[in-house]
């Protein structure tokens, strides 16, 4: 039904994922990282096993969109950080800073690791990759 | 949820109409989970529905209407399950401006197969005044073809009256499907 189309050169892929492998390095419980636009299309990702990039991508862009007519709704302001508690870990959901459309940091980790550390380590990709696009 | 009260889809093609249909009728201001769509080779739209579209009606009668719109692209297929529990019956718009605009109602027909159970759904065709092919028979027998019957009208979205003739059509279908299921069970000894 969707024709694909190329959202992001392969060398602004490249940049990216380098920046999803330093985070990968910097947090060893996060077990998978994406970045996809605001109406669910792939841009980059590291997973593993059977997850697919392309369902996870689209998942992401209704859970943000989702979470920001809650916020509307409840007049709490603008729409941060989504942050999933499963059993067996965490799903963090965050905007990536961009001059032009939205994109979307998803990222996977396991129980172990602190809320504060992946907060911390997470959103400092997403600053260094907000940079990236800003400044391009 | 109680017994006057009745779970709605609305689906159908990216720009079809789901979102404009439901504001259009919605007693509530309507819940909207646009985001900016970048896929435009295959539709010029602005934004695109990624959520849900949620929206109230109350009939004359009473009844309450809950009315859920999903996103149109097949990609975002998980949401039209999910919107899909407890649902009662489905309202699917076409775009006969689009490339294959019969070919989309199928694809959600199959798609909500158990929802609408051959009869609990309404066809709403837009953009048919600039676009008068495929007509309405067409796609009255390309749904037979998948054993689905019910009835295929002309509308404008964007007209309240319109859309409310599509939720009384499809409450009538919703009715008549649920006394011939009860009369059916009657019948069991
Ligand atoms: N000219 C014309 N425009 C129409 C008609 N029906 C709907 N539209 C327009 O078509 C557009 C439909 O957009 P939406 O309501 O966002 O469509 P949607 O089905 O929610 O789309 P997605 O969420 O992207 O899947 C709106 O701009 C309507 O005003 C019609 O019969 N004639
Ligand atoms: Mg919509």
């Amino acid at each position: 039904m969707s024709g694909k189309e190329e959202r992001v050169s392969r060398s602004e892929e490249a940049i990216i994922l380098h920046h999803l492998d330093s985070l990968m390095v910097k947090e060893q419980e996060i077990s998978g990282v994406l970045v996809s636009t605001g109406d669910g299309f792939r841009v980059a990702s590291r997973l593993t096993g059977s997850l697919s990039a392309e369902k996870l991508s689209a998942m992401a862009s209704s859970l943000i969109a989702i979470n920001e007519a809650v916020c509307k709704e409840s007049s709490l302001g603008a729409c941060r950080d989504l942050v999933i508690e499963a059993s067996q870990g965490r799903i963090l959901l965050m905007d990536i800073p961009h001059p032009a459309q939205k994109l979307i940091l998803t990222v996977l980790c396991r129980a172990k690791v602190t809320m504060g550390q992946v907060l911390w380590a997470a959103r400092g990709c997403r600053e260094s990759l907000g940079k990236l696009f800003v400044g391009s | 949820m109680s017994d006057r009260e009745y779970k709605l889809i609305f689906t159908g093609s990216m720009g079809a109409g789901k979102t404009t249909a439901i504001a259009a009728v919605s007693e509530v201001a309507p819940v909207r989970t646009e985001m900016q769509n970048t896929d435009h080779a295959h539709h010029v739209k602005e934004t695109t529905t990624t959520g849900l579209d949620y929206g109230v009606v109350t009939l004359p009668g009473g009844e309450v209407l809950r009315l859920f719109g999903t996103p149109g692209q097949v990609r975002f297929q998980f949401m039209w399950e999910i919107l899909g529990k407890g649902a009662l019956g489905v309202v699917v718009l076409a775009d006969n401006s689009s490339e294959d605009p019969v070919g989309d109602v199928l694809e959600y027909a199959r798609a909500f197969a158990d929802v609408i159970d051959g009869s609990r759904a309404v066809v709403g065709v837009g953009r048919m005044d600039v676009h008068p092919v495929p007509t309405l028979e067409d796609y009255d027998a390309a749904l037979r073809g998948i054993g689905v019957r019910v009835p295929v009208v002309s509308t404008d979205v964007r007209q309240r009256e319109q859309v409310l003739t599509l939720l009384d059509i499809l409450f009538y279908q919703i009715d008549a499907a649920s006394e011939f299921s009860g009369a059916a069970l009657q019948e069991v000894p």
